[in-house]
């Protein structure tokens, strides 16, 4: 028998860095499983970080004390935020990173924690006590006891690469995959499903003719992800292109060939993300479709081709990146290709995403069916943290949906069915307007210090931040002008527009004419504000009346959070409940009313049933 | 389960655990009545009460004989099973026609009581046919309109209500929100993907939206006036001939008549049916000087009833000393009737004037057509057979003012206000909903519905 940890991680991509970092810093002994060393925090697929939904993610991971924003920053060679000229709460900070500097910050970060120590090798199977696991065995021989085992294996399980008719087993272009833990899980009762993503080619920089692409900047005063990096910035350009009406017809006439369609591949991808062959089959209205080229790092030639996702045979994606502008002569370095793989079904996970019926076993990342590097990293962190307080006997850190993304994530993961990889939009966020990136840290870094991965300092001069900026808020809410002469003339001069009844500064900014320019520069409770502290602030002016409405229904969801079920609730016991709703119960085990509340199929008479039912149970003991 | 009974039959809608039974037929004496029963033990109910009967040849009705459970025979009956799920409530369901004594009735009832069904609360085989996706909510509303309709026009409304009229509507316009709230958030959370918002097509998807809400809201005075039905008020000088005319309109003495001008003081109504409508008809006191203040209060009602009133009928007597003619309504179509014609002693019928003379009966058939004309016109054929009741005018009144306010300048907060819109739509048609709200609805029935 070999050392014993507190916990072991399968994996060092994005969810195992996370979980083996935040467990490591919060004192846990850590054992990171992977199979080499130089694929630590591996990019596989596009170059960029962040983004819409993703951005926010990242916002949150950082502001809890997890590394990926930190990382992102220093590994980043072009910074733009999405949606910038829509209000704060859907900002998606991206930056486009230079992966081989990224997987190699955050080795060295890895390395560099004492208590975390670093295995190479494969996990084949499962030490287990009693139904409950205990640790990893290697195929070696080697054997590694733990109290907790976070399995955060990717696209690694069953794992089959396939492009045109070549199909071959592997966990990643020129990786094998794991076959025999997937069985072990299956074994210890888990449910299996077969997902599927893709990945596009990747083309030689100096092939490309730039004459015919069109340059795409990163933002004019870049802004750092993380609240440990004071600058960042632009080292490179992207470009962009779009596919000519011509590449539909290379498509269709080869779409027997395709691995999708060809019936080869069964696993469900994910429909937002589509590989090109699928955009040409369900949009053929759509003439063109746009592509992004994105370098993949400083030093290398290697450019991502996003928008050209495909596992079409080699020459037909040779014919297909040829037709295109500017990519006439382009040399392929690597063709693309697409990856089915097994993913745990996460309705056999709890909210602390530990599975319910394996004691010491939980999962995080792409093998609980996400998709992209951030969700990944989201339930790494939650699943490393709560390993820790579970062996502390602490209470467990469950974000709740009205509070962040990560508590989106969690929560609709643990409690939908999903057909498809997930990830994450801001549109599946109902309390959106609340949950922005501008407000992340005010959310989250009070946890963060709880959790002992935020100093307390820092969490310090962040407060300061945020309380000037609802300062400033609420005076423009509270001071009333009066639209007497001199008044109105310093408001035009102020900010460009007339007023004729009495109104405070907040009621003239939501105003469409104004000239927000003019009014930062003279309005001196805006004046004193960074830039970005005074954009966030006349962007959340705009979004009263529509926040007192979430904040109602906030507080509505948490009273029924108050209401905890009970673990021994025997939901077939309740008399008026459906079979269906029983059923529902019984799969979830939702935790608290809330919870149940948002099951399929639950209607408000039963939830009205269960509360009653909980209130009767209360008053008895 | 007292949280359950106490906030109605919400054990009902989350599925219909146990098997309910109920008279459908209405109380009272009559020579038949039918018994409902509905729910998973129908068949073992079926089995105890009617033996001979074989559930599974459904949709036919056989002659049976029915025992209690003591073997006692009650009636001899025909009885109708609907196997599930092609019955009203969707479940295993049975109606038996027993002969109308109360007696029968209820021992019927009884026995499968004894055998082990519920007595069914209002409404509750309609919620039933609710939760198993027979009817919507809009539908079986519409159910206790049609059962309850007095009149053509209420029965026509609420049957094309049943048959899912209206419920189509709701659909197109919750149709157009979703396709408005999809193509903003996708430009959102795509916009990195060269989708653009295009806040024209936006606009123009929201025009529609408003377009159907307003058709839609232009019904609701309709609606109105077919169920609750157009008030018409008699107003006119003391002494004109309003309650006689009342009286006569009206087939039946309810009002007083007398030589005496001020006999009528409050405001008497009552109910016709005039062209397929429901009327009521309003007779009031005259309207005129007066020192007696009861008489006063008596004008003052009046003028109240005809500022209330969808129509009003202005008396004039023939024989009255001036020409000039106060106006009594300012907005609603006015019905201008010379009465005491016989009196007039002139032959030449003034512009704009319908005549008639209760006493000698000439012109009141001319007038009852003016009077069903104007009733035509005050439930025009605005939407067809479409006419929303109250609870469906404020919900699209809260979807039009969230549509009326959505901001595209910032597609995060038009998001928002057309979620709001889309909330209202479907608490409309009962995909979200509050247990108030089924209970609000469902209060209403009775019991065998």
């Amino acid at each position: 028998m070999g050392e014993a940890f507190d916990l072991v991680v399968v994996g060092a991509g994005h969810a195992g860095c996370e979980a083996a970092g935040a467990a490591a810093r919060m004192g846990a002994r850590v054992a990171v499983v992977t199979l080499h060393n130089h694929t630590i925090a591996q990019m596989p697929c596009n170059p960029a970080m962040g983004g819409i939904g993703k951005g926010h993610l990242l916002a949150e991971i950082d502001a809890l004390g997890g590394l990926q924003g930190w990382a992102a920053d220093r590994a980043g060679i072009q910074f733009k935020t999405l949606n910038a000229s829509r209000g704060p709460a859907v900002w998606g900070p991206r930056a486009q990173c230079d992966k081989a500097r990224y997987s190699e910050i955050m080795r060295r970060v890895l390395f560099g924690l004492s208590r975390l120590t670093i295995i190479e090798g494969e996990v084949i199977g499962l030490l287990s006590d009693d139904g409950a696991v205990v640790g990893v065995r290697l195929a070696d021989g080697r054997r590694f006891r733990a109290r907790s085992t976070i399995l955060t294996t990717g696209t690694f399980l069953g794992g089959v690469l396939h492009s045109g008719d070549e199909r071959r087993p592997g966990g990643r272009f020129g990786e094998r995959p794991s076959i025999g833990l997937g069985a072990e899980l299956a074994g210890l009762g888990l449910v299996l499903r077969r997902f599927k993503t893709g990945t596009p080619p990747r083309l030689k920089r100096s092939s490309l003719d730039f004459d015919r692409l069109g340059v795409q900047h990163g933002d004019r005063e870049p802004r750092p992800f993380s609240w440990r990096s004071r600058s960042v910035r632009n080292r490179i350009s992207c470009w962009v292109t779009r596919t000519p009406e011509r590449v539909q017809t290379i498509i269709e006439e080869n779409i027997h060939r395709s691995p999708l369609f060809s019936g080869a591949i069964e696993g469900v991808g994910p429909r937002y993300c589509p590989s090109i062959e699928d955009k040409v089959v369900r949009f053929p209205h759509h003439r063109e479709h746009t592509v992004f080229l994105e370098p993949e790092g400083l030093a290398t030639e290697s450019v991502y081709v996003n928008g050209l996702s495909t596992s079409l045979p080699h020459d037909v994606q040779e014919a297909v990146v040829h037709a295109v502008p500017g990519l006439e002569v382009a040399e392929f370095l690597r063709h693309g290709y697409a990856v089915e793989y097994d993913m745990v079904a996460p309705g056999q996970v709890g909210m602390d995403l530990g599975c319910r019926d394996v004691p010491g076993l939980a999962l995080a990342g792409q093998v609980l069916g996400t998709s992209g590097y951030e969700e990944a990293a989201a339930l790494g962190f939650l699943a490393g943290v709560n390993a820790v307080l579970a062996g502390r006997g602490e209470d467990l850190f469950c974000p709740a949906r009205e509070d962040s993304y990560v508590g989106v994530l969690v929560d609709d993961l643990v409690t939908r069915d999903h057909v498809e990889p997930y990830r994450m939009f801001t549109s599946r966020a109902e309390h959106r307007l609340l949950l922005g990136v501008d407000s992340a840290r005010e959310r989250l870094m009070g946890e963060g210090v709880r959790l002992g991965l935020v100093r307390p300092v820092a969490f310090h001069v962040e407060q300061t931040r945020w309380n000037a900026r609802n300062q400033a808020k609420s005076t423009l809410e509270g001071v009333c002008l009066n639209p007497d002469r001199a008044t109105r003339a310093a408001v035009v001069q102020a900010c460009g527009i007339e007023f004729k009844t009495p109104a405070t500064w907040a009621q003239l900014l939501r105003r469409q004419d104004v000239d927000l320019d003019r009014a930062g520069r003279n309005i001196p409770e805006l004046s004193s504000l960074t830039d970005e502290d005074r954009r966030i602030v006349v962007g959340s002016l705009r979004y009263e009346g529509y926040l007192d409405r979430h904040r109602r229904e906030i507080e509505r969801v948490r009273r029924l959070r108050g209401v905890k079920l009970p673990g021994d609730l025997d939901p077939g016991a309740i008399p008026g409940l459906s079979r269906e709703v029983v059923e529902q119960l019984e799969r979830h085990r939702p935790a608290t009313l809330a919870d149940a509340e948002r099951l399929p199929g639950m209607t408000p008479a039963a939830t009205a049933i269960l509360a009653g039912r909980l209130a009767r149970s209360g008053a008895d003991s | 389960m007292e949280m359950a009974s106490s906030s109605g039959w919400s054990s009902a809608l989350v599925g219909g655990a146990d098997t309910i039974v109920a008279r459908s037929s209405p109380a009272g004496r009559g020579g038949l009545a039918l018994i409902r029963v509905s729910g998973r033990e129908t068949r073992a109910l079926a089995e105890a009460v009617i033996p001979e009967l074989d559930m599974n040849r459904g949709w036919r009705a056989s002659l049976v004989e029915l025992r209690s459970t003591d073997g006692e025979r009650i009636d001899r009956a025909v009885a109708l099973p609907y196997p599930a799920p092609r019955s009203y409530t969707g479940e295993d369901m049975l109606e038996v026609m027993v002969h109308g004594s109360p007696w029968i009735i209820r021992a019927t009832i009884e026995a499968f009581v004894a055998a082990g069904a519920r007595r069914a609360g209002p409404g509750e085989f309609t919620r039933r046919a609710v939760a198993n996706g027979k009817l919507d909510l809009v539908q079986a509303e519409a159910i206790n309109e049609l059962t309850s309709a007095e009149t053509a026009c209420q029965a026509r409304v609420a049957r094309a209500q049943v048959e899912g009229l209206l419920s189509r509507e709701f659909a197109e316009l919750r149709g157009t929100l979703v396709d408005l709230l999809a193509e903003i958030e996708g430009a959102l959370d795509f916009s990195h993907q060269d989708i653009p918002f295009d806040v024209d097509s936006a606009e123009n998807r929201r025009q529609k939206g408003l377009t159907q809400v307003g058709a839609l809201l232009a019904t609701a005075s309709k609606g109105r006036r077919i169920r609750d039905g157009v008030r018409v008020v008699i107003v006119g000088p003391p002494n004109s001939g309003k309650s006689t005319l009342f009286n006569l309109l009206v087939g039946q003495e309810r009002a007083i008549v007398s030589p005496h001008p001020g006999t009528t003081r409050d405001v008497v109504e009552a109910d016709l049916e005039v062209a397929g409508v429901r009327l009521i008809l309003k007779d009031t006191a005259g309207l005129g000087a007066t020192s007696d203040p009861v008489e006063r209060e008596g004008v003052r009602r009046a003028r109240g009833a005809a500022a209330d009133a969808d129509a009003v009928l202005l008396l004039w007597p023939a024989d009255g000393a001036r020409d000039t003619v106060p106006a009594a309504a300012e907005n609603q179509p006015t019905l201008m009737v010379r009465s005491k014609w016989d009196l007039a002693g002139a032959d030449e019928i003034p512009n704009g004037w319908t005549v008639v003379s209760c006493k000698t009966g000439e012109g009141v058939g001319e007038l009852r057509n003016a009077l069903s004309r104007m009733v035509e016109a005050e439930v025009a054929d605005v939407g067809g057979e479409i006419a929303i009741a109250e609870r469906h005018r404020r919900a699209l009144e809260v979807a039009a003012a969230e549509l009326e306010g959505a901001d595209f300048s910032l597609p995060e907060v038009g998001a928002e206000a057309v979620r709001g819109a889309l909330e209202a739509v479907r608490e409309l048609t009962g995909e979200v909903g509050t247990e108030d709200l089924l209970d609000r609805i469902f209060s209403s029935f009775c019991v065998g519905k």
